[in-house]
């Protein structure tokens, strides 16, 4: 029997798979002809699963450059009549924020979806925002599933709702749905492909004033006509229960939780629940159908009190006597859970918790203390931790000569070297968006009088980093760039990009190099080193710090992962170094202070070299005072 | 019918603990199970934290465990096990692996690693009973220390509590290794499994 798998035409069939495999699914099933991304996490999946079946169910698949390319050709496609998704984390809709605001202007053709993985609790993430305001703004309806299989089912239905109403949707998932992993049933693979069709229609597509004014309405009707159909949308479900006298509204995933807290409290024939698969635009009917029929209502949803002030909105406008709760008993903060609704629940009902939570609560304070601190390390063997370690031993060299208390700062961008703002490294003085490096740098150096080294990763570099360092030529900001080039998207699962030479689906394109787009641009000084090479990545990035003006370094050397992928591939054998304890000065501990390698730990007042966590970099044996750190 | 059975892996990033859950989910759903469950990627994969949950029966419906609700938890690396502590009841099951993984912050002196014992009197006054083992070594004598989780997942099903069948995890585990490591950890499996049902007496 042929194994099941994500692109098996096998309805009815269940699979055991993470949400983004599931939302891929769904796609699949409805025909999408065009996916466009940028990685990013909580939804990198969705692509990378489409890009691996793209071939073989003739659809195209890409890594863009960032989110608003990504989403521009999910547009076009819509335009051209042909099922098209748009698919990126919940910054990465800030990036495409502004052709999104006309997108919805537009309408769709071909079934357009957005999809925003929203990230509760910031899990991956340098901000919780709640992407369904930005819907709001562009009245782009959202879905939002509260289970893996309502995921699925929703992405193919999201597709067809496009079409119907012409209007694009906004998916909106969050981390606990992406990568959350469930058994789901199999629906049917749609086969229709559309061969795309460009009409010249200024009025719908060139946005002059004129055209802005001209469909605006036309967008404001259909989003009425959207506001009636979601009443009867399958998503949004009411159930009312004989003589309740408290309602629960649950929106996506909170649904799921609400429904778990209610049967943990026993009290299932006690309150009525609306399931919201729209927060906008809400089921008013439904909504108001709830708000009669109790005296008290909780609002169920994760981060900011959305659907909590619609419905509020809706009770003051029909004016209905009830009292609703939400933000008030829930955080508005991180994600929910079972627990925290139940908390509000036995509140509002005067029940009693299953359980005593004080208790537990206790227990984890009293814990608390003994647990050892954890945080993410840089792998071993990772480029990044060398090319940091230049960077504080080149920049603090030359900001000596600044003044003796002059600190160098390192404004730090997203990605894997994100990281490198734990100890030891602590060379990431800012973290704020993607690109954001380069251009807080370039601000910093028109307001203080010290070294200042940037950096971020080719992938990034791509994305947004090119902007500021044109700004730093054209504005002459004395700023040195690190571009770290490990030759990956290496964080949200070493997704290829415009520098790796090959596609998403696997074809070989050109590879750009930073170096020469950097000279193109006008840099005067580029140079690219080995971070493995140490003393010279220092002595060049000290160079560069030197340098009158903007100056860029590219510290190339393959991340460790692919690298250790590629010498396994070639059965190479990986030869770690050890620790001669001859030499050692078991008082020195330099190389666990300086570099933080997962691979070097201590036994008792020893330290060793993991063998089976080294991957043979030598960069420990290159900052050992001692040679003591030698190969096997 | 299952109601509701609630497995929690916590451990270290690398330590295969994700692909635990997906060898247990797989199995649930070739034995008809409806399963749920959910993970942290991202940030907490790179020597981090690393917690999955996996949940069984016709009762469940969120992708996490709730407070106190965990009917097994796998821990792979003790302080890991222990930072999980409120998913815990008198009614649990704790499987622990005794090897400890320190992290970098404990040899630069920025934090400090409890003792096994105080790990173990925590662990024992929130669940009903611990199992200890020596995963790493047992996984050893099968004959890779790579099948460490195989050891523990077989250390799992030696508790004789898990809805789903025996036979049926081993053939999800045989059919997701190429050929060759197969056997090796088919053996961690039934080492693991051993080993728990004779601490279990």
């Amino acid at each position: 029997m042929k194994e099941l798998t994500i692109s098996s035409d096998a309805p009815g069939q269940r699979l055991f798979v993470l949400g983004n495999e599931a939302i891929a699914r769904g796609a699949i099933e409805a025909g999408v002809q065009i996916a466009a991304a940028y990685p990013g996490t909580p939804s990198s999946e969705i692509t990378e699963t489409l890009a691996r079946v793209a071939k073989e169910l003739d659809m195209y698949v890409e890594w863009s450059t960032n989110e608003k390319v990504a989403f521009e050709i999910a547009l076009a496609a819509s335009i051209c009549g042909v099922r098209a998704l748009a698919s990126m984390k919940h910054v990465g809709v800030n990036v495409a924020h502004d052709p999104l605001m006309t997108a919805s202007y537009i309408g769709a053709k071909g079934g357009l979806v957005l999809l925003s993985a929203d990230d509760p609790w910031a899990w991956s993430s340098q901000n919780e925002q709640d992407n369904r305001y930005i819907a709001e703004q562009g009245y782009i309806p959202v879905l939002e599933p509260s289970s893996v299989q309502e995921a699925k089912d929703m992405m193919v239905d999201a597709f067809k709702l496009s079409e119907q109403f012409r209007q694009l949707f906004m998916f909106r998932s969050v981390t606990r749905i992406g990568h959350a992993r469930a058994d789901t049933t199999l629906g049917e693979i749609s086969r229709e492909r559309r061969k795309g069709q460009f009409v010249k229609d200024r009025t719908w597509l060139d946005y002059t004033p004129r055209e802005a004014r001209i469909n605006k309405p036309l967008m404001l009707e259909r989003f009425e006509k959207i506001k009636k159909a979601v009443n009867i949308l399958p998503y949004n479900q009411l159930k009312l229960a004989d003589g309740a006298k408290l309602g629960i509204i649950a929106c996506g995933l909170s649904y799921s939780y609400a429904l778990e807290a209610v049967n943990w409290l026993g009290i299932e024939d006690r309150v009525s629940m609306l399931k919201i698969g729209t927060p906008h635009p809400l089921p008013e009917e439904l909504v108001l159908k709830l708000l009669t029929s109790v005296k008290e209502a909780l609002v169920a949803e994760e981060l900011d009190p959305f659907v909590e002030l619609h419905v509020k909105a809706i009770a003051g406008e029909y004016n209905i006597p009830v009292k609703i709760h939400g933000k008030d008993l829930l955080p508005r903060i991180g994600e929910l859970s079972t627990r925290k609704i139940t908390e509000a629940i036995a509140q509002l009902a005067k029940a009693k918790t299953p359980v005593d939570f004080a208790s537990i609560d206790k227990l984890e304070q009293e814990t608390a203390p003994l647990l050892p601190w954890r945080p993410p390390a840089l792998c071993p063997g990772c480029p990044h931790r060398a090319s940091h370690y230049a960077i504080r031993v080149a920049s603090r060299k030359v900001a000596r000569d600044y003044g003796k208390e002059i600190e160098p700062i390192y404004p730090g961008d997203i990605g894997c070297y994100a990281l490198g703002y734990n100890p030891p490294q602590e060379a990431s003085d800012t973290i704020i968006c993607m690109g954001a490096s380069f251009g807080i740098a370039n601000g910093l150096a028109h307001v203080i009088d010290a070294p200042i080294v940037a950096h971020l990763g080719d992938s990034t570099f791509f994305h947004a980093g090119m902007p500021p360092l044109v700004n730093a030529v054209y504005n002459k900001a004395n700023i040195t760039m690190v571009i770290m080039d490990n030759s990956a998207t290496a964080m949200t699962g070493f997704q290829p990009h415009p520098g790796t030479g090959y596609t998403a689906m696997g074809d070989e394109t050109v590879m750009l190099k930073p170096e020469e787009i950097a000279r193109a641009c006008g840099v005067k000084f580029v140079e690219v080193v080995d971070p493995f090479n140490l003393k010279e990545a220092t002595e060049t990035i000290e160079k560069a710090i030197r340098f009158e003006g903007p100056a860029v370094v590219v510290s190339r050397r393959l991340c460790a992962i692919i690298e250790q992928r590629e010498k396994k591939k070639r059965k190479e054998a990986i030869v770690p170094y050890r620790i001669d304890p001859e030499k050692c000065n078991v008082k020195c501990n330099a190389c666990i202070e300086l570099l933080g390698c997962p691979a070097l730990i201590k036994e008792g007042t020893k330290t060793v070299i993991d063998s089976s966590l080294c991957n043979g970099c030598g960069l420990c044996a290159q900052v050992c005072p001692y040679k003591a750190i030698v190969l096997e | 019918m299952v109601k509701e059975f609630n497995i929690l892996i916590t451990g270290v990033g690398g330590q295969g603990v994700i692909l635990m859950s997906e060898l247990l989910g797989k199995a649930a759903v070739a034995d008809g199970l409806r399963v749920r469950g959910s993970e942290i990627l991202g940030m907490a994969v790179r020597g981090g934290s690393v917690t999955s949950a996996i949940r069984i029966g016709d009762e469940v419906y969120g992708p996490l465990i709730p407070t106190s609700k965990c009917n097994a938890l796998v821990g792979m690396e003790p302080s890991e096990a222990l930072r999980n502590i409120t998913y815990l009841s008198k009614s649990s099951l704790v499987i622990l692996n005794t090897a400890v993984t320190a992290p970098f912050t404990v040899f630069i002196g920025e934090s400090s690693y409890p003792s096994l014992g105080e790990i173990l009197e925590k662990l024992g006054k929130a669940s009903g009973r611990i199992v200890q083992l020596d995963a790493a070594k047992t996984a050893q004598t099968a004959g890779s220390l790579l099948a460490t989780n195989i050891v523990m997942l077989g250390a799992l099903f030696g508790t004789g509590q898990l809805p789903i069948k025996i036979a049926t995890i081993k053939e999800t585990v045989e059919s997701h290794f190429p050929a060759k490591l197969a056997p090796v950890n088919i053996k961690a499996f039934d080492l693991g499994y051993e080993a728990c049902q004779q601490a279990l007496g």
